[in-house]
């Protein structure tokens, strides 16, 4: 993140939080409510009101439901709540099924602004340079019609770039965005976008589907179903890649932390080095879920915590659980209806 | 092709209109409906009949009558979106709903939306409390909904056209004719309802992609071969479109089309003490649901069944009958979605009712069906009828009623499961009739255990039908009716409450949409030609979570309508109406996040001729 992209975001919000002042009426909620802790997205079903925003605080304190509950009387988040992604004063909250993304103060969640055109199945985002980039479906069945929206910060417009090709998880490197193309075992690649002039610099073959990844010293670790993937962002090559022994086939939810791969099968958790090259053999730790559908439905790791989210029944309330680094679990949260994600702050 | 549908009653009218200059004798005779049981076997339990007079002050769906008129509670997603009712605690699939007395809830979910049934097609519409698996089969567990033309017979001919307009573009056309004589009759209505449905809300937004219409077609035609033989041919025709509303503006919009075809004909033969007869009926019910309006691609599911039945009733006297019924059903499934099956269903019942003394009566039945695709329960009622006084008649009914698996649950192709078992209930209910003068009142509760009920919970990576919980529902429902003539005045008020308790045995949760309070009350009076009246609906909190978090639950609501009416014309043969509808303009949701319409308005004349 360098200044420039700092400042831009800065002015947006602090223009829209102007303009939003008028619609304040007198339920001031506390000015950084939020700062520290981790929000807990609980995507809910088709029920509206089962879709929610969990936030546990540092000091362990949980609130339930805080759109609702700081935004009363504005629009809903939607159902099928897919992702979150921040700008560094924003916090734009992804619905699948209501096509819209819903932004709010990152500090306060205070509503700032309903983006509801140009959407087909949203699904990630990402910002570069004061504009928001959003991956969309469209039709489940073809990765022909696939777009990214674009939300100016500004003003919060939109428009679309087509990209017909699976697009799901996007994350934005050097002012570039790279898009992971797969989707449950279609798409197989990773497209290196320029937002500067709108084009598709590379589409890097990584011949397996990938699901999660992250970035560490310049490598893009990419899990896919078969291996593991390391790109080089330097000149967007594949530097290495690691097999997956047939234990570990279909592994999911890589995530790196103080050099260290972690990433899940099924409800266990593995970690490794991030130079290693032959995988673990037995997992860190393991969990028991009740949920078989929905088990290890959200993972993540931060400040020397492991976060786990079980899905639940998806039609009730369910929990989150934090283990530490070797594995012990730390602490259990009740949270909204199918957690699916941690997002820090 | 909308055009064409549209011409088809018009052209009756035409002829209608040249026909009706004659002289028309109105002589009714002799009146006959199909589903005798209806008569014959439910003098245990509790029945409530709505009439044309009730039919026509409502709106046209089956949701509006019945949620104005009687226990069962709706729930509903948005006017004239899907309707699903909740009888006795129980679920959609566990109210069957029994068309000339033919069970007709979808092969394909169980159940029926009470939003695809105009009410004006029938001349009743008539609930029956509790269990009746005995008489109707699958689904009549919480108790059934009869949908009623009658058959006359004697010199007659008769028009009526209906016409009402009101908020939100909502027409409905209506017409209906009959046309009678010593030998032959024939019933023919034809119904058109549509509305833009694009209502306010009161916190802003609108309803958008809440359009529906629907076309259907009623046929009654009989014909007396001699003395001792009839012939007659039912058939009801439905075709709808309705677009489902958005919560959001930005969803994706969706519509569903239904279409469904019911024909049945029916040989009675009366033999002395012996009436025979034989039913065959054809039914179709077809789904075309599209996932994005903008597209033409659908998916969609259609069952067609053959039904044959055979009902044999001995009547020795007045005071006993017995009834054999044989019945043969054959499903053919097909769809998008579903394993294409077809089913085979063998029935046999018998039903006894036995009047001891004028004032002790006693009924029992027994059913057993046999299929290949699942073991099926021996199914029984029993009830007695004692009349303590004259003023108090106590009834006593117990029954085992059941629920078979669906289409859907057996072979759905992402989940459906082939070894499931019907749901089945065993029940029993405490009526207390009195009858002070003008006072009717009915005071009924009912115990209901459910067992194997069916749910779709996740199993492994997909969600399957299994048959897991337990229900205990426990409850009571009161009936009132007053009619007070003075003079040329007359006083009518109605009112009906019903207390609810379902619970999981399990987690000893109450059911998610399942209030433990409804009520309604109707009055209305008449003076001459004038007539007003007000009806009021209250529903109770209601759970929308499985664990009763009460931070998600919907908040009780009261809606009331009123309407006012004069006939004008020589002999009373042209009635103008108006209502308005939910006049105290409450702000209320049937489903989460799903407003319905406040204050809003219909107009309607009425043209008998």
């Amino acid at each position: 993140m360098n200044f420039k992209k700092y400042l831009i975001a800065f002015a947006a919000s602090a223009v829209l939080v102007s303009c939003n002042s008028d619609d304040d009426n007198g339920t001031k909620v506390e000015n950084q409510a939020f700062d520290n802790g981790t929000f807990v997205l609980n995507e809910g079903n088709s029920n509206v009101s089962s879709a929610s925003v969990t936030f546990i605080g540092d000091n362990s304190t949980v609130q339930q439901d805080i759109y609702n509950t700081v935004n009363p009387g504005k629009p809903g988040l939607g159902s099928y709540l897919q992702s979150i992604f921040f700008t560094d004063d924003l916090t734009f909250i992804i619905s699948g099924s209501a096509n819209k993304v819903t932004v709010v103060n990152r500090h306060t969640f205070e509503f700032v602004a309903n983006v509801d055109t140009n959407f087909s199945s949203p699904r990630y985002g990402a910002v570069v340079n004061g504009k928001a980039y959003i991956t969309n479906y469209a039709d489940y069945n073809t990765g022909d019609d696939d777009f990214l929206t674009v939300i100016n910060l500004t003003d919060f417009t939109t428009s679309k770039i087509q990209l017909n090709n699976w697009s799901e998880k996007i994350t934005e490197e050097n002012g570039k965005l790279y898009i992971f193309n797969g989707y449950y075992g279609s798409g197989t690649s990773v497209t290196v976008f320029n937002p500067a002039n709108n084009t598709v610099e590379k589409v890097i073959e990584l011949n397996d589907s990938p699901n999660s990844f992250d970035e560490e010293d310049g490598i893009l670790y990419v899990l896919g179903d078969s291996k593991l993937s390391k790109i080089n962002l330097s000149n967007n090559t594949i530097a290495g890649t690691v097999t997956l022994p047939e234990a570990l086939l279909y592994s999911k939810n890589l995530t790196i932390e103080d050099d260290k791969i972690y990433f899940t099968n099924d409800t266990s958790v593995y970690t490794m080095g991030v130079n290693a090259t032959t995988l673990p053999v037995t997992p860190l730790f393991s969990y028991v879920s009740t949920s078989a559908y929905g088990g290890m439905y959200g993972f993540n790791v931060e400040d020397d915590k492991i976060y786990v989210a079980e899905g639940g029944d998806f039609a009730s309330n369910s929990q989150v659980f934090t283990f530490s680094l070797t594995g012990s679990l730390l602490g259990a949260y009740n949270v909204g209806v199918g957690p699916n994600g941690f997002y820090f702050n | 092709m909308t055009l064409k549908k549209l011409f088809l009653p018009l052209l009756l009218l035409l002829c209608q209109t040249l026909l009706a200059q004659q002289d028309a004798v109105v002589q009714l005779k002799e009146v006959i409906i199909t589903d005798t049981q209806l008569h014959n076997f439910s003098g245990t339990q509790s029945v409530q009949q709505l009439n044309d007079s009730v039919i026509n002050k409502n709106a046209a769906s089956l949701t509006s009558l019945l949620n104005y008129n009687s226990v069962i509670y709706f729930k509903e997603n948005g006017l004239g979106m899907v309707s699903s009712p909740s009888f006795r605690g129980t679920t959609a699939q566990q109210t069957a709903v029994i068309w000339n007395g033919i069970n007709i809830n979808s092969q394909l979910n169980g159940q029926t939306d009470f939003n695809t049934v105009t009410t004006r097609d029938f001349n009743s519409v008539t609930v029956r409390a509790g269990g009746g698996s005995v008489i109707y089969g699958s689904s009549a567990i919480g108790g059934s909904i009869h949908l009623d033309n009658r058959v006359a017979f004697g010199q007659r001919f008769t028009n009526e056209l209906r016409v009402n307009y009101g908020s939100f573009n909502t027409q409905g056309y209506h017409y209906s004719t009959n046309i009678a004589s010593d030998k032959f009759s024939a019933s023919v209505s034809v119904t058109r309802n549509s509305s833009d449905n694009d209502y306010d809300y009161a916190n802003g937004g609108t309803n958008l992609n809440g359009q529906y219409y629907n076309t259907s077609l009623n046929a009654v035609v009989a014909y007396k071969v001699d003395e001792k033989n009839r012939l007659t041919f039912y058939s009801y025709l439905f075709d709808g479109e309705r677009h489902f509303s958005l919560i959001f503006p930005s969803e994706v919009k969706t519509k569903y089309r239904d279409s469904n075809t019911r024909n049945m004909l029916e040989w009675a033969g009366l033999y002395g003490k012996f009436t025979s007869k034989f039913k065959a009926a054809f039914l179709q019910e077809q789904y075309k649901y599209y996932q994005n309006i903008e597209s033409p691609g659908f998916t969609y599911g259609r069952v067609e069944s053959l039904i044959a039945k055979y009902d044999l009733l001995f009547k020795a006297g007045e005071k006993f009958k017995i009834n054999t019924v044989f019945d043969f059903m054959q499903n053919k499934g097909f769809g998008s979605d579903i394993i294409n099956k077809t089913r085979h269903i063998g029935g046999a019942s018998i039903l006894a009712t036995h009047n001891l003394t004028d004032r002790f009566m006693y009924e029992a039945g027994l059913r057993k069906e046999v299929t290949s695709n699942y073991e099926s329960p021996l199914l029984y009622s029993a009830g007695i009828k004692y009349k303590a006084t004259g003023f108090y008649t106590l009834k006593l009914n117990t029954s085992k009623n059941f629920r078979i698996p669906t289409f859907n649950d057996l072979y759905w192709m992402d989940g459906g499961n082939a070894d499931l078992m019907p749901e089945t209930s065993w029940q029993a209910e405490l009526g207390n009739a009195f009858t002070f003068g003008n006072l009717n009142f009915t005071l009924t509760g009912y115990y209901i255990k459910l067992n194997d009920m069916l749910r779709w919970v996740p199993t492994g990576s997909v969600w399957r039908p299994m048959n897991t919980d337990k229900v205990t529902t426990s409850g009571a429902e009161l009936l009132v009716a007053y009619k007070k003539a003075f003079g040329r005045h007359n006083f009518e008020v109605n009112g009906t409450y019903g207390y609810t308790d379902s619970k999981d045995e399990t987690t000893n949760k109450q059911l998610i949409y399942v209030p433990h309070h409804k009520a309604t009350g109707g009055v209305s009076y008449g003076f001459n030609k004038f007539s007003a009246y007000a009806q009021l609906l209250y529903n109770g909190e209601v759970f929308t979570r499985s664990d009763n978090d009460s931070r998600y639950n919907i908040e009780s609501y009261t809606t009331a309508n009123a309407g006012v009416a004069y006939n004008f014309g020589k002999t009373n043969t042209y009635t103008l109406g108006a209502q308005v509808l939910n006049f105290a303009n409450k702000d209320y949701v049937s489903v989460d996040s799903r407003p319905l319409p406040g204050r809003n308005y219909n107009m309607y004349l009425t043209i008998k001729f």
